[in-house]
């Protein structure tokens, strides 16, 4: 664990890799967050650990054998989920990292505690404050001449990551996306402008949802690829439906695209939460991976870009053993995973130690070798040149992780 | 009338004049709750669907996964025969398969009524079964769940929102709803043998339990006695043949000792001669009579029904009544009704999206038609707050910060206009607005007058 409180210390070193060719000041990211706790060990095994089978007899994956029953070997140590096929191409090209023992230096294990630490990026903290992604729109894009949003989310009413000061475009889930409703007919969106037209906090709010309504349902409806078009009405003549997750993060990625001053995305995912009956290379966890390769897979068509970079995160870890009922409690460490040009991937980074009972968490689950925000800290930083200042302003009380220093290229 | 209920009706209007001013109106719908409570409830007969006896619904949730089995069979024929052509595949789908959707459709609908319609559900009693749902809730987003879910919200809570505490807590705990929402049912004594391979212990219902159904995340309690008190609850689990769906299974019981929150239980428990589910009723106890359950459920009730962030002396003030009463919720309700906060013109709450829903087909006197229904439903899912399916056991929030977001003000303004379309004005409402607002609603045009009433800004608070 990091001392808390422990600033970023950026004094001279080996940093200055850093500041180098400040050229990509169009850095983009996108935080896809899985609520409900997803089991790393599942997704990024690592199946040469002699105590990963023991541990999970029923739920292991089994060693790769280069069959897609088994899990896709990544190096000698570590392989991935079956379901993530799609994304191994990407561990080929460098461009694929995990981070696989990180996590809160709080430990607790209440999912909504959890969460909301996380996207406060102050762990162990209650108070009130706002998600780290917002002060992060604080910071990009040069000086706030308009009030635009820079960051956009999609799915969620009101994600505790998104909350703060900046303005920021939330977009419905899946095709009610595309719909501009009551605002669509000029007379009835002109009256309920009108009827919105105070200068209270909700009439704002109104009147923001209401442009940002607009130009979403403009930007997608002009925008659907006919593939998605054709699965969505074929769907019940047996072609497999586009996910939800996957639909929301082609929106996503759409109004990105169009809207160069979004530079900052969220997209979460539920049913994480696997405490019965996850599987193994098939099943409900291998469903959920599946949908979740898909969305990956249709945001990173469109962020594809030097400076792009996609960060997948969950709030913990899961237990190493399986439970009694052939899936996994409450942990503490988990897998980070970072997708970009710019990530030194095809490779993992960081302190692993095993699976060992005495190198776990209370013997239980996996330790969170890096806070979450020093993984966070190395991503930011280049991406968005982001000075000590600004770093601390956006993720407050972390340290400068140096065993994680290479987790990103030299421009 | 909009915290007491969902919101004035003309009717509802009358009866506050009538009784001689608001507080004794709001004390008076305390006695009417509870006598509603001890009442059946009253769905209308087609939506009966998810108000049978426990037996019967686990037999038809039996029988559909069985039509299921048999269409994939059918679906995926031994290799060498001909596969089915789709069309027939999708015609004249067998009735069995739709058993768990049509429930909780029935039951979504049930609530919907219940919300707006003061003639058939007493409005405080809607409130207050919305509450504790919430507090204890489950989402018939889990398959195995969803065909107990409004079996659950009628039996297992409504009756008990001005009973004990513990009572509810335990109709909970035992009702099948739950037990397979937190998969409780699975759980059992580590290394049971069961179906040729061991079975053992899953933490997710003791976890949650103490987190938010009673003590609180900072309640005091921790990994270890997240892991005893699932052992104490071995043996919970569900029976199909049972009127309450409920059975303690001794042989998948852990008879050993543990200790939760400091206190024995097991073998080395004095009172061991009342081990096995007396352990579980026990712990039910100790936790439901918590002086931090006091404090969460006063927390919890003073967030939603006087302000996002209450006074903290209205808050002891309940908590204190809490454990003074061991948990009577009708004591608690009645104090919180005559608290000075509870009055305080100062305290604001934004309405949820289902408050929204609610308040405007009651204002237009209840669902004018099925199409109403469903589009209030369809709202309630877009607007993140979907009917019985809120994902998570934390329930959803009821704050203004989380519900007054942008993108979904919008979609109330769409659910306004459609119901204003169809049904009869509210214009009853127009004397509770600010002037500015009339004149605006006036300016329009006639024909959106009556949605823009349920879509006007002075309609978003309670």
């Amino acid at each position: 664990m990091l001392a808390a409180g422990a600033c970023l210390a950026l004094g001279a070193g080996p940093r200055a890799w850093a500041q180098a060719a400040p050229t990509a000041t169009d850095g983009r990211l996108v935080v896809v967050f899985l609520r409900g706790a997803l089991d790393s060990l599942s997704a990024f095994v690592p199946y040469a650990d002699p105590h990963y089978a023991r541990l999970r007899p029923s739920i292991a994956i089994a060693p790769p054998d280069g069959t897609a029953a088994t899990a896709l070997r990544l190096d000698d140590r570590f392989a991935l989920h079956p379901a993530l096929a799609a994304l191994q191409p990407w561990w080929q090209a460098g461009q694929l990292a995990f981070v696989p023992a990180a996590g809160s230096p709080d430990g607790t294990r209440s999912h909504f505690d959890a969460q909301y630490q996380w996207e406060t990026a102050r762990p162990g903290q209650r108070a009130d404050a706002p998600g780290w992604l917002n002060r992060l729109a604080a910071q990009v894009g040069g000086q706030p001449v308009d009030a635009r949003p820079r960051v956009v989310g999609v799915g969620e009413a009101s994600p505790r990551l998104l909350a703060g000061a900046q303005p920021v475009q939330l977009v419905a889930h899946g095709q009610a996306a595309r719909r501009a409703g009551s605002l669509e007919p000029a007379r009835q969106r002109e009256a309920l402008m009108a009827l919105y037209g105070g200068d209270d906090a909700l009439s704002a709010a109104f009147r923001q949802g209401a442009v940002a309504r607009l130009a979403s349902a403009r930007d997608l409806a002009s925008d659907m690829p006919p593939d998605v078009a054709r699965e969505m009405q074929s769907a019940s003549n047996g072609a497999a439906p586009v996910s939800l997750l996957e639909q929301d993060a082609r929106n996503l990625a759409t109004l990105m695209r169009k809207d160069r001053r979004l530079r900052l995305g969220f997209l979460s995912a539920g049913g994480w939460d696997t405490h019965v009956n996850q599987g193994a290379a098939t099943g409900a966890l291998a469903g959920s991976l599946q949908r979740l390769a898909g969305a990956l897979l249709a945001l990173r068509h469109d962020f594809g870009e030097p400076g792009d970079v996609i960060v997948v995160a969950s709030e913990f870890g899961r237990t190493a053993a399986e439970n009694g009922t052939r899936g996994t409690d409450h942990g503490h460490g988990n897998a980070i995973w970072l997708i970009g040009d710019r990530v030194a991937g095809g490779r993992w980074h960081g302190r692993w130690t095993g699976l060992a009972p005495a190198d776990l968490n209370e013997q239980r689950d996996l330790p969170a070798h890096h806070d979450f925000r020093a993984v966070l800290a190395q991503v930011l930083r280049p991406t968005f040149q982001l000075t000590d200042s600004a770093l601390q302003d956006v993720l407050p009380g972390a340290a400068w992780d140096r065993r994680l220093d290479g987790l990103m290229r030299r421009a | 009338m909009s915290r007491l209920g969902y919101g004035p009706t003309p009717s509802r209007v009358a009866e506050v004049r009538q009784a001689g001013g608001a507080r004794a109106w709001a004390l008076a719908q305390v006695d009417a709750a509870a006598a509603a409570s001890a009442q059946p409830p009253r769905p209308a007969p087609e939506l009966a669907a998810f108000d049978q006896p426990l037996p019967e619904i686990f037999a038809r949730f039996r029988a559909e996964r069985e039509a299921r089995r048999e269409r994939r069979d059918a679906g995926n024929p031994p290799a060498g025969t001909a596969p089915m052509p789709p069309a027939a595949a999708s015609a004249d789908p067998d009735p069995r398969l739709s058993y768990s959707k049509d429930s909780i459709q029935a039951a979504a609908a049930w609530r919907l009524s219940a919300c707006s319609r003061p003639d058939l559900e007493q409005p405080l009693l809607a409130r207050l079964t919305e509450f504790w749902f919430n507090h204890l809730n489950v989402s018939a987003d889990k398959g195995s769940v969803r065909p107990f879910a409004g079996h659950y919200l009628l039996h297992a809570i409504r009756p008990h929102v001005l009973g004990r505490f513990e009572d509810m807590l335990r109709a909970s705990a035992r009702h099948p709803a739950m037990l397979y929402y937190l998969d409780q049912a699975q759980s059992v004594a580590e290394s049971t043998p069961r179906g040729g391979q061991a079975r053992g212990l899953n933490e997710n219902y003791a976890r949650e339990l103490m987190e938010l159904h009673t003590l609180g995340v900072q309640g005091g309690y921790t990994q270890s006695d997240v892991r005893e008190l699932a052992r104490v609850l071995t043996g919970w689990t569900v029976a199909p043949d049972q009127p309450g769906g409920f059975r303690f299974a001794p042989r998948l019981h852990d008879a050993g000792s543990k200790t939760v929150l400091g206190q024995p239980f097991g073998p080395t428990d004095p009172r061991d001669a009342r081990a096995g589910q007396y352990e579980g009723l026990a712990a039910l106890h100790l936790l439901a009579t918590h002086p931090a359950t006091a404090r969460r459920v006063a927390l919890r009730l003073a967030q939603w029904f006087v302000a996002d962030a209450p006074p903290p002396a209205l808050v002891n003030h309940l908590a204190s009544t809490f454990q003074a009463t061991q948990g009577d919720l009708r004591a608690v309700t009645r104090a919180l009704l005559q608290s000075p906060e509870f009055w305080a013109p100062a305290h604001a709450l934004f309405k949820t999206p289902m408050d929204f829903a609610c308040s405007a087909l009651a204002a237009l006197g209840g669902p004018p038609d099925e199409p109403a229904l469903r589009q209030a439903t369809g709202f309630l899912a877009a607007a993140g707050q979907p009917l019985l399916r809120w994902p998570t056991p934390d329930g959803y929030k009821t704050d203004a910060a989380t519900w007054m977001a942008p993108d979904a003000l919008t979609r109330r303004a769409d659910l306004a206009l459609t119901l204003g379309r169809r049904a009869p004005a509210a214009d009853f409402l127009l004397p509770f607005y600010r002037p500015a607002t009339r004149a605006r609603i006036a300016a329009a045009a006639p024909g959106l007058q009556p949605g823009l009433v349920l879509a006007s800004p002075d309609f978003m608070g309670k």
